[in-house]
């Protein structure tokens, strides 16, 4: 969004965009996108799809950030959420009673067990299980991963913890499954049973779920992590160049949500005043934190890829005398509803989806800098308050959640927060005043620089160049006064920041930072890194 | 950069900016004429130019091919379906052949209580099976079963090396084995990792020359290969006790399996070839510091007791050689009526689907028990690499080596042990 043809002024008076309006255009009638897992993964392994350039994020706009859009709602990124409201997520209601939903189909994709069930004001949940031995593993990592990923700004369905009565579900007529001669057939109590088989049963006779509602509109398939939908035409930003998916790996990382990938998305059509448009959704969290869906998270998740060329000939050429380092790992005894999830081992800039992820590979430092912002804005207490969404039975099992998580919050802010030159939130006012943070020092993951050095020049929009001489300067402080005989007789100034920092040699690299002079003060209208190597 | 079809969704492949450059040279082309204003105008520009040229995603037919498989579940519904008709693919008998042939299951009969499985297969080597099962498997939510089936078999070229140690390779001969077992069986599970089972089967089994140039009788009498001149039904009744805690089942890392079987033969019209027999099969399996390195133990062994003035037929003694036993040796080149196995293998994981395995196998038959020791066994060592995932193994590659019986290439489907 930062392009501009040569004419054009490098910042329009819109400028910075806080909306891309990306539902402007009718996108007519789509086709749903069916996806294959072992396409996705032999192409992503072997074929490497996408545009692998080292380009800025397409979709930021002048001042670095993502803007609005049916892909994106900035929440905790731009305003204080509460512990609650971040807990809280997508769900419009507390809680979820189910008892009496008559269930409508058997689950038919995805390896977890569950059914689909509508609710007495016709809405579509879909009830996933958790597996026998690892009770409240697969639905408690569901809604904590919904919760974060909804509080950065992506969307997610709604998710409840629910018990499941199968005494009070009602079989619907007409409610289908497919057995496995193809056949679609009516339901019985027996597929129910059979289903139910491979779910844990709790204490009370129950079964503990995940029920999801179904989002609004018609189900369009999945979004790829390269490319754009050729039947939309709102997506014109290739995605393995969009920020906020770029940056998942940040998020993914964090949560260890290895399998993000694009079969885990849904595109939905929605409809507006008269116009319809796709939504782009992120889903299915059963995969994350300790919980491989079914089974607990194997050893190599979020460490190895399936397929990684170099340490497998090592493995095999050395006789299995080598030895990954994540094999060597001990995980702590923890309750069953953990799964397999720790932090000290954990290497944020080590840590890989189940295979690779074009968005993910394109990650640079400023698009994983944006990603560790976000995540360094929750609290523990907001933390604690998502992973008590969960509902563990046992206080252990949602103390060693919490724990692991800032502890591993801490190591992604501490690795990629770092990772540029990190000037944040710059305002000049009318007197010439500069004033910014430094997002490391803030976040207690870097002492104080040792210096920032400033050039101020002046700035000609429609050529996009300095003019005159610059002035430089040197703070310790974050913040300076700009030279007066900048400031005078122009609309636009500029000004690039270097850092100097013994523990951080790339801060030196500058952020330049564009004023528009304003009827009060100074708008910061352009924010750029300038080149920035993958992190 | 203009891609040749950019209305082709896989166009992704191929053309690295894809439809954002479309975007961008449409723009350009368009002139200066009509410059945005607005960043908002510049984007809506960029989408009525993609607008134009919107088309529906295509994919390759790979990829439809593979979502039909997926989606159909087609692999699982035609190699292994729950119910209906299916294909019997594989192996009838170690050396058979691949086996090929119709079989058919049906579950939850007899109030959901009964399952069914009817197949049938035969190879090029003329090997056939065919099978009717009925099984119980969940009678008291699991924790008793049952089963009732038949087995009629022929397999017309079995490999015979005579009887005991120092039977010799020159002497190989073939023989045919005709069967037909009727019995059932039912046990418990106390536990999830222990079974207890009793059974009895009815056996018919029935030996000829063999279908190669050689037969049996060329060089073998009944002295020297009991059973081969007179044939008899046998009543079998066998009880076991299978204490089974692997971890994971199919591809061990961790835990161990002990089964431990008694059976009694009893010959029913000559009198002349009851025996017993104890048979002890015993697996540990060790993580090497990590469960990605395994070190898999067996031990394996079978004692057989005649009545007296009865033999054991040679044809029901247990036997050494071939692809899960002693790898470096033909098939069923030793046998006896007393046995003894060691296997020992280092699997190390090269990557999620694929381990490595480092072996070693060593093994005896003697006709006294009390031979059954360490000293005189027969052994090989090899390297092979596994395919399969943490439920399973379902194909190995070996290579077994240093027996005196030669190099000998594994193909085999399933796991070892």
């Amino acid at each position: 969004m930062t392009s501009s043809t040569a004419v054009s002024p490098r910042f329009y008076p819109d400028d910075p965009i806080r909306v891309d309006d990306d539902t402007a255009l009718d996108a007519g009638q789509p086709v749903p996108i069916e996806g294959s897992n072992g396409f996705d993964f032999v192409q992503h392994t072997f074929l490497k799809p996408g545009d692998r350039r080292n380009v800025r994020a397409v979709n930021v706009n002048t001042i670095d950030e993502v803007p609005d859009s049916s892909w994106f709602t900035n929440r905790i990124g731009v305003h204080e959420m509460t512990p609650q409201e971040i807990a809280r997520g997508p769900n419009q209601q507390e809680s979820l009673n189910i008892d009496g939903w008559p269930i409508v189909q058997e689950k038919s994709s995805g390896i977890t067990p569950g059914f689909r069930l509508t609710s007495p004001d016709g809405r579509l949940y879909q009830l996933k299980f958790d597996p026998p031995a690892n009770p409240e593993m697969s639905s408690g990592a569901e809604v904590i991963g919904a919760a974060f990923y909804h509080a950065m700004g992506y969307n997610v369905t709604q998710g409840y913890i629910v018990e499941f009565d199968p005494e009070l579900a009602p079989i619907r007529e007409g409610a289908t499954t497919v057995d496995m001669s193809g056949t679609t057939r009516q339901m019985r109590r027996q597929d129910v049973d059979r289903v139910l088989a491979r779910a844990a049963r709790l204490p009370n006779g129950k079964y503990r779920a995940l029920a999801s509602r179904f989002a609004d509109g018609v189900p369009l398939g999945y979004f790829a992590y390269y490319g754009t939908r050729p039947d939309d035409p709102n997506d014109v930003h290739p995605h393995e160049h969009r920020r906020e998916l770029r940056a998942g790996r940040v998020i993914g990382a964090w949560l260890n949500h290895d399998d993000s990938r694009g079969l885990n998305s849904l595109d939905m059509l929605e409809q507006r005043d008269g116009r319809r448009f796709i939504r782009h959704y992120v889903f299915d969290f059963g995969s994350t934190l300790g919980s491989g869906s079914t089974v607990p998270q194997v050893p190599r998740a979020g460490n190895e890829y399936i397929l990684e060329w170099g340490p497998a000939l090592k493995s095999l050429a050395s006789l299995g005398l080598y030895l990954r380092p994540w094999m060597r790992v001990q995980y702590p005894e923890v309750p069953r509803s953990i799964g397999r999830f720790e932090a000290d081992f954990f290497d944020p800039l080590a840590w890989r989806p189940e295979y690779p992820n074009p968005a993910f590979d394109n990650m640079r430092a400023d698009d994983a800098f944006w990603g560790a912002r976000l995540v360094q804005r929750f609290s523990d207490e907001a933390i604690r308050a998502v992973v008590a969404k969960a509902q563990y039975s046992d206080p252990a099992a949602t103390e060693y959640m919490s724990s692991v998580l800032i502890k591993r919050r801490d190591k992604v802010v501490a690795a990629w927060l770092t990772g540029v030159n990190p000037i944040v939130e710059p305002r000049l006012d009318a007197s010439g005043a500069l004033t910014f943070e430094n997002a490391a020092v803030t976040a207690g993951v870097a002492t104080p620089p040792t210096a920032y050095a400033f050039t101020w020049s002046r700035f000609d929009n429609d050529t996009s160049a300095d003019i005159g001489p610059a002035e430089q300067a040197r703070s310790t402080q974050p913040r300076t006064t700009a030279p007066a005989s900048i400031l005078q007789g122009v609309d636009f100034v500029s000004v690039a920041i270097r850092t100097t920092h013994p523990d951080f040699p790339r801060w030196e690299q500058p952020v330049k930072i564009h004023f528009r002079r304003s009827s009060e003060a100074w708008e910061a209208v352009g924010l750029d890194r300038g080149y920035t190597s993958s992190p | 950069m203009r891609p040749s079809n950019p209305n082709d969704y896989r166009h992704r492949l191929l053309t690295p900016v894809g439809v954002w450059a479309v975007v961008l040279l449409g723009l350009a082309a368009d002139g200066f004429a009509q410059e945005a204003t607005t960043r908002a105008d510049e984007l809506r520009r960029a989408r009525e130019a993609k607008a134009a040229q919107v088309a529906p995603p295509k994919q390759t037919g790979l990829e439809r091919a593979l979502i039909w498989l997926e989606n159909d579940r087609f692999l699982e519904r035609v190699l292994s379906p729950a119910v209906g008709f299916y294909p019997v693919l594989g192996s009838v008998t170690t050396g058979g052949g691949f086996a090929i042939g119709p079989g058919y299951r049906r579950s939850g009969l007899l109030g959901g209580q009964v399952d069914l499985r009817v197949s049938g297969a035969g190879t090029f080597q003329r090997y056939w099976m065919v099978d009717a099962t009925a099984t119980m498997p969940r009678l008291a939510e699991g924790r008793v079963f049952a089963d009732v089936g038949a087995r009629r078999y022929d397999f017309p070229s079995e490999e015979f090396f005579g009887v005991g140690a120092t039977s010799r390779r020159e002497d190989k001969v073939t023989y045919g084995l005709r069967n037909l077992v009727v019995g059932g069986g039912a046990g418990v599970r106390p536990r999830p990792w222990l079974s207890l089972t009793g059974r009895v089967d009815w056996l018919t089994p029935r030996v000829d020359g063999g279908a190669d140039d050689r037969p049996i009788q060329d060089v073998f009498d009944d002295a020297s290969a009991p059973g081969l001149a007179r044939h008899t039904d046998f009543l079998r009744y066998e009880v076991s006790a299978d204490v089974n805690y692997r971890q994971p089942l199919g591809n061990p890392r961790r835990g161990g399996q002990y089964v431990f079987t008694y059976s009694h033969f009893d010959d029913r019209d000559l009198g002349a070839y009851s025996f017993s027999r104890v048979d002890v099969d015993l697996q540990q399996y060790v993580p090497v510091f990590t469960e990605r390195r395994v070190l898999a133990l067996r031990l394996m062994t079978s004692a057989s007791d005649a009545a007296t003035q009865n033999q054991v037929p040679f044809y029901l003694q247990r036997t050494l050689g071939g692809p899960d036993d002693l790898r470096g040796f033909r098939r069923f080149r030793f046998r006896d009526e007393n046995l003894l196995l060691l296997q020992a293998e280092y699997r190390w994981e090269i990557f999620t689907a694929v381990d490595g395995a480092l072996f070693y196998d060593a093994g005896k038959v003697a006709s006294r028990v009390e031979d059954i020791d360490l000293s005189d066994l027969e052994s090989d060592y090899g390297i092979g690499f596994r395919f399969g995932t943490t439920n399973g193994v379902f194909l190995r590659v070996e290579g077994a080596f240093g027996s005196r019986g030669g190099k000998h290439f594994v193909l085999r489907y399933g796991h070892v042990f």
